[in-house]
C-alpha cells in the first residue's frame, strides 16, 4: 500500500479532498452516532419474531443477519472512537477554514433544490414542467455569483436549458426508449 | 461446439446482429463522455443507461452497458490529461504524467499513449477473461451455500482493506452496506425486517435507486462545491501513437494488464486501485524513475493499461460468481439482473455462451473506443468545457428518472434521495464507496446463503467451517481481516524472518 499512497499524495483532483485527514473529533462523533445506530438495529433485530416452531432452530430467524451486522458495526464503531480518542479528539480542535462556509452554502443550496424538485415537484407537476424549472432554477443560481454583466443572456439560456432538457427527456425516455416517467 | 473457438465465434455472430454497431457507437460515445465530464463517474454513467435499456433485450441491453463501462474508463483520461483533474477516480493516476505531457505541448501524444494503452489493457484483460472465466465458472460450481456465504463475507473484508483509505472505515461502510440490504422481506420466513408497517420498505430498497443516489446526487453534490474547472490546455499535436511506444514498453503493458486485471478480479477494488498499483509497479521497474511524475511516456501507458485491463478483470466474478469486482461492474451485475441473466455458478450450465458473448462485447466495445480516441479529440474538448452549473441539474433529472423507471414508484425517488445524502456524507466523513455498494449488491447473496445453508444442516454451524472449500475462504477472510490490522502481520511474521547478517 505505501508504494500506492507515495504517488497518490502528489496528485491533485477534485478527490483529493477525500483523502485530506479529518479531525479526530470528527471520528469520534461518528463513532458515537454509528454505536447508536448500531445498538439500535440490534434491538430492533433482537425483537423480531424467532420462527423456532417453524424451523425447529433460532439460527434461521429473521434477526439474526441483521442483528450480526449491527453487532459489528457497534463494535467497529467503538474501536473508530477509541482510535479517534487516542489521536486527541479531546483536545481542543482548530477552527474550520473560511472556505468551508461558502462550501456548505453551495452544497446546501444544491441538497435544498435537488429535494425540492425530486421530492415535491415531482409527481405534482408533470415530469417535462418539474424538470425544467429545476434545471432552470439550479443554474440561474449557481450562475448568479458570475456577476452582472451578461446576466439576462445567462437568464434566458439557463430558461432555454431547462425547456430543452424537460422535453429532450420527455421525447428520449418515453417515445423513443419507452421508459415510464414519473 | 463447446470448444472455445467456435463459442467465441458464435458470440460474436449472436452479438453483431441486429444493429449492434450503430448501439456500440453511440454508447461507447455516451460512455467516454460521462468518463471526461469530471464529477460522472462510470458508475453513474452505467448506472443511468440502465434505465435506456429496460424496452431493450438482453442482448443489446448488455452490449450497450459494456460499452459505456468500457468507454467511461477510458474518457476519464481525457480530463485528466488536458485539466489535470480525472474525470473519474481511476484517471487519478494518469494525470501524473498526462497533465505534465499535456503542458509541455504533447498533449496529442499524451492522449495516443493513453488510446494505445487503454485498448490493449481492455484486449489484455477480455483475452484474460475468454481463458479463464469458463474454466473457474466451472470450478464454482462446487461452490455452494456455505461457500458462497464466505465468498460475499470475503468480498466485503478485502473491499473494506484494500479499496483505498482506511481499512476501519471500510469495514464499517461495508457492512453498512450489508445491513441496507436486509431491509425488507427475507427470504425464509418472508418477515419483513426494519418495514415498521411499510408496503413500500417491506419491498425492500431497490439496488439501482440506491446505486443511482450514492453515486449519481451524492456526486452531484460533490461536484457543485469545489471551484470550478480549470483553461484546458489548446496546443495539440498529433494523437497518433508510434509503434515504438509498444515495442519499448511492451513489459510495462504486459505488467500492468496482468496487475490490472487481476485487481479487478479481487471483489470491489476497482480500477483506480488497478491504475495505481501498475503505476507503482512500473516506476518500481523503470529504467527511467526520474521521470515519473514529470511526463513518463511509460507511467501513462502502465496507469491506462492498469485502469482499462481491470474492466474485464472485473467482469470475471459477476460471471462465475455473481460478485463484482468493481463498482460499475456492481451496477451491471444489477442491469444483467434486472434482465433476466443470472450472472454467477450457474451461467457455467444455464448460459455457457453468455461467458463468450460478453467477450465480444468487451472486444467491439473497445474497437470502438481505439476509433474514437484516435479521431474525436476536438469535440471532447469542448464537451469538457460545459460549465458545471449547467450539467448538473441535467445529470439530477436523470437520476430521478433512472430511480423511478425500473419500478414506477414514488418511494424510489426517496430512496435515491436519501441514499444520495447519506452517501455524501458518508464521502465526507472519509468512508470508501466501494465496500458500501459492494456491501449493498453482497447483501442479499450473504443474507440467502447463510440462512440457506443453516436451513440445510438444520442450524449447524459446522459446514461454513468444515467443508474444504469453505475452510479455504474462511482462512482467507480472517487472514484478509488480520493483514489490515497495524503492526499485528508484522508482529505475527517478526519470529519467521531472518536477521541481517552483521556487517
Amino acid at each position: 500500500m505505501t508504494a500506492q499512497q507515495a504517488p497518490e499524495e502528489e496528485a491533485e483532483s477534485p478527490f483529493s479532498g477525500d483523502r485530506a485527514p479529518l479531525p479526530p473529533r470528527w471520528d469520534l462523533v461518528t463513532a458515537a452516532v454509528l454505536l447508536a445506530f448500531g445498538l439500535g438495529v440490534i434491538a430492533l433485530a433482537w425483537n423480531m419474531p424467532t420462527f423456532v416452531e417453524q424451523s425447529q432452530t433460532g439460527l434461521t430467524a429473521p434477526g439474526i443477519v441483521p442483528g450480526f451486522h449491527a453487532t459489528v458495526i457497534s463494535l467497529l464503531a467503538i474501536v473508530l472512537g477509541l482510535r479517534a480518542v487516542r489521536r486527541g479528539a479531546l483536545r481542543a480542535q482548530s477552527a474550520p477554514a473560511s472556505h468551508a462556509r461558502t462550501d456548505a452554502s453551495r452544497l446546501l443550496i444544491a441538497a435544498v433544490l435537488g429535494t425540492v424538485y425530486a421530492g415535491v415537484l415531482v409527481g405534482r407537476l408533470p415530469f417535462w414542467m418539474a424538470s425544467a424549472l429545476f434545471v432552470f432554477a439550479f443554474t440561474a443560481i449557481f450562475e448568479w455569483e458570475l456577476g452582472p454583466k451578461g446576466r439576462p443572456r445567462r437568464l434566458v439560456e439557463a430558461a432555454l436549458i431547462g425547456l430543452g432538457t424537460g422535453l429532450a427527456v420527455m421525447l428520449v425516455f418515453e417515445r423513443i426508449f419507452l421508459v415510464r416517467l414519473p | 461446439m463447446t470448444d472455445p473457438i467456435s463459442m467465441l465465434g458464435a458470440g460474436f455472430a449472436h452479438v453483431l446482429q441486429g444493429g449492434a454497431i450503430f448501439h456500440a457507437l453511440w454508447a461507447v460515445l455516451i460512455g467516454i463522455v460521462v468518463g471526461a465530464l469530471p464529477g460522472l463517474t462510470a458508475t453513474m454513467g452505467v448506472a443511468l443507461l440502465t434505465t435506456l435499456t429496460f424496452s431493450m433485450g438482453p442482448n443489446v441491453a448488455m452490449l450497450v452497458l459494456v460499452c459505456v463501462y468500457v468507454g467511461a474508463i477510458y474518457g476519464g483520461s481525457r480530463s485528466a490529461i488536458l485539466l489535470n483533474i480525472p474525470g473519474t477516480p481511476a484517471s487519478a493516476a494518469s494525470t501524473l504524467d498526462g497533465y505534465p505531457l499535456a503542458r509541455q505541448g504533447l498533449a496529442g501524444r499524451a492522449m495516443g499513449i493513453s488510446t494505445l494503452g487503454s485498448w490493449l489493457g481492455t484486449l489484455f484483460g477480455t483475452m484474460i477473461l475468454a481463458l479463464f472465466a469458463p474454466s473457474f465458472g466451472e470450478f464454482a460450481l462446487q461452490f455452494g451455500s456455505y461457500e458462497m456465504f464466505w465468498v460475499a463475507l470475503f468480498g466485503i473484508v478485502i473491499a473494506g482493506s484494500l479499496s483505498g483509505g482506511d481499512p476501519l472505515k471500510g469495514y464499517i461502510a461495508g457492512f453498512l452496506g450489508l445491513l441496507v440490504a436486509t431491509v425488507g422481506q427475507e427470504a425464509n420466513h418472508a418477515y419483513p425486517r426494519f418495514a415498521f408497517g411499510n408496503t413500500d420498505l417491506a419491498g425492500g430498497l431497490g439496488l439501482l435507486p440506491v446505486l443511482v443516489g450514492v453515486f449519481g446526487v451524492a456526486e452531484v453534490l460533490n461536484s457543485m462545491r469545489g471551484p470550478a474547472v480549470k483553461a484546458v490546455s489548446s496546443k495539440m499535436d498529433s494523437v497518433i501513437p508510434h509503434i515504438r511506444d509498444v515495442t519499448q514498453y511492451w513489459r510495462t503493458i504486459l505488467r500492468s494488464g496482468g496487475l490490472g486485471t487481476f485487481i479487478g478480479a479481487m471483489p470491489g477494488l476497482g480500477e483506480d486501485i488497478a491504475a495505481w498499483t501498475s503505476y507503482a509497479a512500473a516506476k518500481r521497474a523503470s529504467a527511467e524513475k526520474e521521470k515519473f511524475g514529470k511526463g513518463s511516456v511509460e507511467g501513462l501507458m502502465a496507469a491506462e493499461t492498469g485502469e482499462s485491463a481491470c474492466v474485464p478483470g472485473a467482469i470475471i466474478p459477476v460471471l462465475t460468481l455473481a460478485v463484482p469486482g468493481s463498482a460499475p461492474a456492481a451496477v451491471l451485475m444489477a442491469a444483467m439482473m434486472i434482465h433476466g441473466l443470472n450472472p454467477g455458478p450457474m451461467l457455467a450450465i444455464t448460459a455457457p455462451e453468455f461467458i463468450y458473448q460478453i467477450v465480444a462485447m468487451l472486444i467491439i466495445a473497445d474497437m470502438v473506443k481505439l476509433v474514437y480516441g484516435l479521431v474525436l479529440v476536438r469535440p471532447l474538448l469542448w464537451v469538457l468545457l460545459i460549465p458545471r452549473a449547467r450539467l448538473m441539474p441535467i445529470v439530477f433529472v436523470l437520476c430521478t428518472v433512472g430511480a423511478f423507471a425500473i419500478t414506477s414508484r414514488l418511494f424510489d425517488i426517496w430512496v435515491m434521495l436519501g441514499a444520495g445524502l447519506v452517501g455524501f456524507i458518508l464521502r465526507e466523513l472519509r468512508f470508501s464507496m466501494a465496500p458500501l455498494v459492494l456491501g449493498i449488491v453482497l447483501g442479499d447473496l450473504l443474507d440467502k446463503n447463510l440462512l440457506r445453508g443453516l436451513t440445510l444442516s438444520g442450524g449447524d454451524l459446522t459446514p461454513f467451517f468444515t467443508r474444504p472449500i469453505s475452510a479455504v475462504l474462511c482462512a482467507l477472510t480472517i487472514f484478509a481481516a488480520l493483514w489490515s490490522v497495524p503492526g499485528l502481520m508484522g508482529r505475527l511474521l517478526a519470529p519467521f524472518r531472518r536477521r541481517p547478517a552483521p556487517g
